[in-house]
Parts: C-alpha cells; structure tokens; sequence
C-alpha cells in the first residue's frame, strides 16, 4: 500500500509539471519500442488446396468466404497482342473490348447491357500484351443468371458489325488525345526508348491499324485464342466449391483444347537501348522524369537474389517516405511531390530498374543527380544495420496483407499458374527475406544496376531545364556531357 | 459475423422484382463511444482479418480557411508527419530553439515580401516571389535560414514517424484534405493496435512542426503535378472559382500559391489548437480486434489530450443564389467538351437520394446519357453525370466529350434534352429497378473491404453523420419517379448553372514531317523535328541570330543525311526570329 502511493504522488507532481492541463495516464511507455505485442498467427496457404482441374485440364482456384452475398470470378488467359499480324496491332485489346461490348448470339449489345445492369452484375473482358482476362462480380441469388450472360460473352461474342463502328470512332478520339498529358508522352516514349517502336509490349495502334482491322479479324482472334487449354480460373466468395466446379463443368466441359497454338512464352525484345539523355518538349512547368535500363528477364523464382533485390529496392527507393530516394529529393529538398525507385522482376522479358519523379523545371537536373548518387552508393556502401532491419522487418510484417481476402488469395496461386510459379515460391518467401544479409543487397546492386548506362528521359521545357537551379547545384551538363536527343512529339495517329 | 439479419433479408432484398422496403437493407454494426474530452470512436469488428485498418478525421479543410491562409489545411496534413517531441530529433530542447530561431528569420523574409508585392503592384517586378528578383537582403536571410536548417538536420530522426510504422508491418499511411475534411488513416497488424494509439496520439499531444519551410516546395510541386502539367488542372480550379460565388468551396484546397509562400508558424499553431482539438475529431476502426481493449487503449491514450475551450466557429457563409447563367470557354491540350454544373443541395439533404438516383439512370453503359450521346447520336465518345453534395452544399455535373465532327454545342442541346426527358416523360418501371438494384448490390459490394469501409465512415462522418453510411440505400430505395422528376424540375434551370466548354488549342497537334526531310531514316527526322521545336521555343532573338551565323559551319561538320535538313533549320530560325521582332509569340 505504501508503495502504491508513493507512485501516485511521483506521477501526479511529474504530470503537473509537464502538463499542467492533460489527465494523467504515466504507465504509458515513453518511446514506441518499448511496446510489447502478441505473437500474429499466420500461415501461409498452400495453393494446392485451392486448385481444381475441370475435366477439359482448365485450372481453377476457388477460395469460398460466406460473409458477404457476393462471387468473384476472374479468368486469366496466355494470349495477347504478341499474336497479332504487325499491321494489325491492337488487334488483341479490340478483341477483349469488343467481346463485352459487341453482344452475343442471342443477345443484342443494347440487350445484354440492359440485362447486365439490371442484375447489377460487373462482367468485364480485356486484351493485353501477354494476358487476356475476363472477370464476373455478382451477388449470390443472381449467380445462375450471372454466370449465364458470363459464359454467353466467353463462348459466343456477336462483335456486332454497327457497336463495332461506334467503338473504333471511340478509339480514334481517343488517339488523339495522345499527346495531351505530358505523362502519357513520357510512358509511350519510355517504352519505345526500352523496347524499340515495334515490340509487341511496346508498340501501339495507329490509325491504319485501326483501320485494317475487321469484324472477321475479331471473331478470328477469338476463335484462335480465346481458349480453354489456355486458361486459369480464380474465383471466390459465397459459393460452395463443389457445387460451382459442377457448374463450370456444365459451361467448359463440351469446350475442347483444340484451337491455335498460342506460341507460349511470347517473343523477346531484339531493339538495342541507346544509354543518354532524351526530351521531349512540353509545355508545363515541370520536368516529369524516367531514368533507368533493363534488367535480366526472372524465370528462376528460387533465386534468393529476388529477396536481396526486394530489400534493397525498399531501402532506396520503394518504401515512400522510409527509402533514401524520398527521404533526399522529397523530404530533405522539397524538390518533388514523389519520388522513388522500382525494380520489376518480369516472367516474360527483361524487367526494368527505373528511377522516377516529377521537379520543377530548374531543379529535374538537380534532383537526377541525388537519385542518381544514391543508385551509386547502394553499389558502394553496404547498407547499415538499421536499414536492413527495418527493411526485412517490413516485408516479412506486411507479407500477410497478401492473403487478407479469398479473392487475393485465389487470385495469387491463379497468377501461379498462368506465370507458371510454383506454389511453394510462397512457403519460401519470408525465410529468405529474413535471411538476406548487407552484404548480399551490395552484391545484387553491383550486379543488377548500371548508373552508368542508363535512359535518362524528361517531358517538359528543355530550355528550362538544361540550365539547372539558380544556386548552380546541377544542370543537364552533367549527365552525357550535356548531350541530348530531342524526341518531337508524335503524329497522334501515325506516331510518327 | 453479426450483420444484422442477412441471410434472413436475402431472399427479399435480392429477388430483384419488386421495389425493396427500406428496412430490408443490410446494416453495418458500428459500436460508438465517446471519451470525456469530446473524442468519438466508431469501431466495427471483423474477426477474420489480420489487421486492423485505422483512421481518424479532423471536421476541417479549406472551407473552414479565410483568404489569406488558403491551402492551410491540406498543408497541415503534411505536417502532421512531421513528429512530436519525442519522434522526429534527438535533442528536442535544441530542436526547439533552432525552429524559434528560424522563425525570426522567416518573420523578416515575410517582411520583405510584403515590399515584393508592392513592388509587384506597382509594376516594377513581374513576380513577387521569383528567385530573379529576390534584392540581395533576402538571399542572405535565405542563405542564413539554409544553415539553420542544416544545424536542425544534425539533431533529427528524418521521418521518424514513419520509419516506426513501416519498421512494425503498418502499410498503406497516407492522409487527404478535401473542402470539409482531413483525414489520416494506415493499416496495422492485428496483434500492433497499440502501436496505432501510441502513435496517433504522440502526434496530437505534442506535435511539432519542423521543415515548415522545405514542406512548403513540396505542396508547390504537388500543385504543379495535379494543376499546373495536367489537360485541364488549371481550368478546373478556375471553373471551381467561377462556380461558387460567397461560398468559400472557392479557392481550391491546395490553395492560392501566394498564400501558400506566407504561412506562419504560429498561424498553424493557432488553427491545431482550434480544429484538431478531440471534441472536432473521430476516430474509427475496422478489423481483428476487442471493443473492450479498444475502449481502454483510447480512453489511456487519447484520454490523455485536453478538450477545447470552445467549439471550432461554423460555415456561416451560404451560396448566394445565382441571378444569371455564366460560361467559361478554354482552350487546351484536351478533347473538346462541355460540362454543365448546377447548384443544388449538401450531403443528406431529402433532396440527394432523389439525385443520386437521377444520376443511376443517366449513368452506365445502359445509362441515357451513354445510350443517347454515344450509341444513338455518335456525338460524343463518352458522357455521363455527377451527383456532387457536399458537407455545406451541393453541385450536379452532366458533362460529355465530342466524337468527329460535333461540337460542345450539340453536347449542350443533347444533355439538355436528356433533362427535359426526365422531367416531362414518365420514367419506365423497370428502369427506375435496375438502379435501386444496382443500389442494392453496392450496399454489401462496398462492406468488402475493411479499409474501404474505414474510409466511408470516416467521410461520412466528416460530412456531417457516420449513419449515413445504413441510411443511404434505404432512404434512396424509397425514391418514386415522381421525386425524380421533382428535382430534375426544381434544379435544372439555366440561371441556376455554370456551363464550361473546352476547344482544342490550335497548333497543340504534332506539325506533319516536313517535305524537306522526306526519305531521311526515320530516327534522323525525328531529332531534326525536335531541333526545330526546340528554335521555336527560344525567345531571345540575339541567340537565334547566333544560331543562324554558326549554321554555315554546322552544315560543313554535319553527317550527310543531315545536310539536306540545312535550309529548313535556317529558315525555321529566320521565321522565328520575324515572329518575335514582330511581338508576337504564338
């Protein structure tokens, strides 16, 4: 009892002094380290309890979770624009467009929206470069009916002659829009600058693409590679698995693999980068900047140099306000709203190192110079101790953020699949993040990141942004002796 | 999981037939309660997760501002990041003295710009604010703020605050101002809720407000990112100007720039004190975690912060109601397009169930708008609406983007038509269905996902009442047409509208390759067409001049293929050079 009230009478006078108006609560801990927590239960799910074959060989993922009346479905598809004839190219992405919106056999384009809408079904279908997908959301007591239009667009799309006319008008306006955000301009002539004008993840469509490509060509590529043997299903929420395996084997079954070989894995980029600087003229008072190279294509998932690279691209520039990139050209030098790093591991082709950020036009060089020197300390300096634990520490803590939901969770071991990834590839993930050590993350910045031979592209007003900032602290002269390529801006619709 | 009665309301709600009894639809369960200094806590369980996504608003953003001082509210969110006495610096007693120090030297840069802007009125600088034109006692005050800022940087933790959080798993923390609220929100591990409270309250019980000044470049360069280097940024803000007349939704929330250069500290002190003091704040949470603990963990923590003396001052300034129809006309870097904005009524006024429901039949693929505008008419690649009430009032949006050869004209007359549709045709059943359907749907679609539903009660709460959040869906399924064609009549008057048109600036579209360059590679044209427009930027005639003398020589070094372009390089220069003796830059 005594002691008691010595505690109180200590806490009450040192509460009194400090802060004369709060109430008083003093057990609270002074610094957040001093906290302690519970153990988080987590384990990693093992995919293949969510896989299923259907009797035709399509894998499907199902996760069920019966709190809310809703369904996901998603189907992802190995096709896309790699497969269209070169002066076709859009030919992939007008396809996955126009299967949602040119009608089925039975169904007008008017008919089957109004049926959508009035179900309040979200059915969606898209053509990408290497992936086509098409995805279903529907509340449960509608879900027969939902799945009905579903599969109806999957297996017999109308590409309506007229809706087609009206989407290709679409698209051209669109096109000519091309040139309006300078971030747009910066993305197009990035990829170009990467991957040359005529790589299948590069390229775009132009007029005469548009042009050329027909109602038979859509219904063609459908018939071609909208295919069962090319496809994975993820699908979660208020079902029951094997109730909606009976119903996707009513759907698919009489469905054979048998259409054109889609050439998996897509063809690799021949184009030569050409390290230097490159503008092109805009007329707005920043300097929206890309610098960066390519990096080895990532086929061998066990690799633990994906961990090394994961927990050095935290630390220099892919953890917001925690990364060295941010924390100089933002929070130091207030020289730009974001900036960062990133470090794409690609399955398909060469992935990208790439710096970005958006300054001033008198400080882009300025700000190019910090990212740059940071680039050239993480190959120099083997990161402190702090760092690499407050990195590890992020990624393993925030790794069951992943699984948080049935649709993450159906939709990563569908990604799986279609990568062609092995499940386990998740049971490894954490044991070697936390195994990474300062010395391999200077190991893998040595090997994988080239300041030297970089891409340095802008979109802004050069004649502002060659000069450098008014304390002379850089200017563009620094980087390739002040050379520089002008990039004119592109015809919108020839893109040339 | 404890929504009310769901299985049971299926079969009702959702058979999609019959119009639905407002009692039928799902209800979050929200528990509430309040600590003795006014702070709210709204908290919603959810077992199965592993985190616990958290947030609080602050009842303030730029509505709450005066000129003067607009933008401070958003700034004041960045600066909310900034650290407390104990997060952020290793010496808060010398980090203290550095920041007084620092203000006095700020106090004498903002005395200086007070003669800037007099020099500006009276035309003898073109920009108070330049580096230009900075007279040499300002760069030495900035030079001397420089090193103070530097001695500072010896003594800080550099963002601290969010070191310790990305450190323990936390993701995803940010924070947003709008014209009413601020909100602050990240997710945590379940097992780390702690944390969050050590956290948020440190904050607010002993924030400090250090790199003021260096924050102050970075929203400058967020407003160039969002209004300056986008399509239409600038004449957004200026259709927002022109659109309200006494009523402070005005000025935009990151503020006038010249306002944004004079903030002072003890100006940001004074507003912490009056809008994020506990009785104008909330709190919610939404994941994995005890209501019990949660109440202790708040009332030990947030418990600690002393309320208010007063409540903040309230919105006192109501839209005046508008005498004549205005019309902004731009020209950009854009799509031609229109859009038509009327005033009509703030959040959870009877009156926007009946909007909202309007906007349900212009909206969508199977929407009148699209179907009328896009499919039927082919004059337009894309229309469509927005039912806009906010906290102290409201707008409601039409607005469409032309396809060949249309104008925003024809979009004006088509769009009105649409309205006069509404109002003097009857509304089919069925149609009027499809929307209260499609409003079912969205209230179980839009309780998916904890954080989502984090951030609807946090607006909702913002706004004016958390509830609205199980009234909506309700209170919009009792909707008639009837009600329908009663707003569509009472808000859709010309004079009660800002109408803006958009044209395409001329000569924005990339010149076609000149004749000249014909047969050259490709590559070579286009570093020729950059040259060319690089000379046409070049606004000093000495330098063109220069140019034009060096070309001669060029040409001799010049790789062949390049030669052929001499002439039209030359007299691209000459051209400008003519424009610019001329006065006149294009």
């Amino acid at each position: 009892m005594k002691f008691s009230a010595v505690v109180l009478i200590l806490a009450c006078s040192a509460a009194t002094i400090a802060q004369p108006v709060a109430v008083t609560t003093s057990d609270l801990p002074e610094r957040p380290e001093q906290l302690v927590y519970d153990e988080l239960d987590f384990t990693v799910p093992d995919g293949n309890g969510f896989r299923h074959v259907l009797s035709n060989g399509v894998a499907v993922y199902i996760a069920e979770d019966h709190t809310f009346p809703l369904v996901s479905l998603r189907m992802t598809l190995r096709q896309g624009s790699y497969l269209e004839p070169a002066d076709k190219v859009g030919l992939a992405s007008l396809t996955g467009r126009m299967m949602r919106t040119g009608g089925t056999q039975s169904m007008t384009p008017e008919t089957f929206d109004e049926e959508t809408a009035f179900l309040a079904a979200n059915i969606s279908s898209s053509g990408g470069n290497a992936q086509a997908s098409a995805s279903l959301g529907c509340i449960t007591p509608q879900l027969d009916a939902c799945l009905g239009l579903f599969f109806e667009m999957l297996r017999t799309p109308r590409f309506d002659e007229s809706r087609l006319q009206i989407e290709k008008g679409n698209i051209l306006e669109s096109m000519r829009q091309r040139n309006d955000d300078a971030g747009d301009i910066l993305g197009r002539e990035w990829d170009f600058l990467l991957r040359g004008e005529d790589h299948y993840s590069s390229r775009r469509m132009t007029e005469a693409n548009l042009n050329a490509i027909s109602r038979a060509d859509l219904a063609d590529f459908h018939e071609k590679y909208w295919r069962p043997e090319n496809m994975v299903i993820a699908v979660s929420g208020d079902v029951d698995t094997n109730a909606f395996l009976a119903k996707l084997e009513e759907n698919l079954a009489d469905w054979p693999g048998e259409g054109a070989d889609a050439k998996w894995p897509p063809p690799q980029p021949t184009h030569t980068v050409k390290p230097g600087v490159y503008s092109v003229e805009k007329d707005i008072p920043q300097g929206k900047v890309l610098i960066g190279h390519l990096v080895p294509q990532w086929t061998d998932w066990d690799n633990p140099d994906r961990a090394a690279l994961q927990v050095m691209q935290h630390i220099l520039g892919g953890s917001g306000f925690t990364s060295r990139i941010m924390k100089r050209v933002r929070s130091d030098e207030g020289l730009a709203y974001s900036a960062g790093s990133r470090f794409s591991f690609d399955a398909l082709e060469p992935g990208t190192f790439t710096l970005s950020f958006q300054s001033k036009s008198p400080t882009v060089a300025l700000a190019a110079k910090i990212a740059i020197e940071e680039v050239t300390r993480i190959q120099t300096e083997p990161v402190t101790p702090e760092e690499l634990g407050v990195a590890k520490s992020a990624l393993v803590e925030t790794f069951p953020r992943r699984w948080e939901s049935a649709r993450q969770r159906a939709s990563i071991f569908a990604t799986d699949a279609y990568l062609g990834r092995s499940h386990s590839y998740w049971q490894n993930w954490r044991p070697q993040i936390e195994a990474v050590t300062a010395n391999d993350v200077l190991r893998v910045a040595k090997k994988y990141l080239s300041p030297e031979e970089i891409v340095f592209l802008v979109v802004g007003k050069w004649d502002e942004i060659a000069p450098g900032d008014a304390d002379d602290r850089a200017n563009m002269m620094e980087f390739f002796g002040g050379e520089v390529t002008h990039i004119p801006l592109r015809d919108p619709l020839t893109l040339k | 999981m404890t929504y009310r009665s769901l299985p049971a309301t299926l079969g009702v709600v959702l058979t999609l037939v019959a119009p639905s009894a407002a009692q039928d639809i799902t209800q979050v369960p929200v528990e509430t309660f309040e600590l003795s200094n006014g702070m709210n806590f709204l908290v919603v369980q959810r077992p199965e997760l592993t985190t616990v996504s958290a947030g609080w608003v602050a009842h303030v953003g730029s509505a709450n501002e005066r000129p003067g001082i607009t933008g401070i509210s958003h700034f004041f969110e960045h600066m909310m990041f900034k650290g407390s006495e104990t997060i952020g610096t290793t010496n808060i007693a010398e980090d203290t003295r550095i920041i007084e120090e620092q203000e006095k030297l700020q106090e004498q840069i903002r005395e200086i710009y007070r003669t800037q802007r007099e020099r500006y009125r009276l035309g003898e600088i073109e920009d108070a604010f330049s580096d230009d034109d900075r007279p040499p006692e300002l760069i030495e005050l900035q030079a001397r703020f420089t090193e103070l800022v530097e001695q500072q940087r010896q003594l800080m933790v550099k963002d601290e605050f969010d070191k310790i959080y990305t450190e323990s798993g936390a993701s995803g923390m940010n924070a947003f101002t709008n014209n009413d609220i601020t909100v602050y929100f990240i997710t945590v591990p379940a097992n780390k809720l702690e944390l969050w409270f050590w956290m948020e309250s440190e904050r607010l019980l002993r924030p400090v407000f250090r790199e003021f000044y260096s924050e102050r470049d970075v929203v400058h360069e967020e407003r160039r990112l969002r209004t300056e280097s986008t399509p239409t940024g600038e004449f957004d803000e200026l259709f927002e100007a022109m659109f309200w007349e006494s009523h402070p939704y005005s000025w935009p929330v990151v503020g006038w720039p010249s306002d944004l250069e004079v903030y002072t500290l003890a100006q940001a002190k004074e507003y912490f004190a009056t809008y994020y003091a506990p009785g104008n704040l909330t709190v919610a949470l939404v994941g994995n975690l005890d209501l019990e603990e949660a109440k202790d963990l708040a009332e030990r923590y947030f418990g600690r912060i002393p309320p208010a003396g007063s409540a903040p001052p309230d919105v006192v300034t109501l839209e005046m109601p508008q005498a004549a129809e205005k019309r902004m006309a731009a020209s950009c870097d854009c799509q031609p397009q229109i859009e038509l904005r009327y005033h009509t009524v703030p959040f959870r006024h009877r009156d926007s169930y009946a909007l909202d429901v309007l906007s349900g039949l212009l909206n969508g693929r199977s929407g009148r708008l699209y179907k009328s505008l896009v499919l039927e008419q082919e004059i337009a690649s894309d229309a469509g609406s927005f039912q806009d009430s906010r906290k102290w009032s409201g707008s409601f949006s039409l607005s469409a983007e032309t396809k060949g050869d249309a104008t925003p004209a024809d979009l004006e007359r088509a769009l009105e038509e649409q309205l006069r549709r509404i109002r003097e045709e009857p509304i089919p059943d069925r149609e009027l269905q499809k929307v209260k359907n499609q409003i079912t749907a969205s209230s179980y679609q839009r309780l998916a996902s904890g954080f989502f539903l984090l951030l609807q009660l946090l607006i909702y709460d913002g706004m004016g009442d958390w509830e609205y959040i199980n009234e909506w869906a309700a209170n919009t399924l009792n909707v008639t047409a009837a009600d329908v064609q009663r707003v569509a009549t009472a808000y859709f008057e010309p004079t009660n509208r800002a109408v803006a048109t958009y044209s395409r600036t001329e000569g924005a579209a990339p010149t076609v390759i000149p004749s000249e360059l014909e047969g050259l590679p490709s590559e070579v044209q286009r570093q020729i067409m950059g040259q060319l427009d690089q000379i046409r930027a070049v606004d000093d005639v000495n330098t063109l001049k220069g140019m034009l003398g060096q070309l001669p020589a060029q040409r001799e070094a010049a790789p062949p293929p390049f030669q052929k372009a001499f002439p039209l390089i030359e007299r691209t220069i000459e051209e400008r050079i003519t424009q610019l003796e001329e006065g006149g830059d294009a």
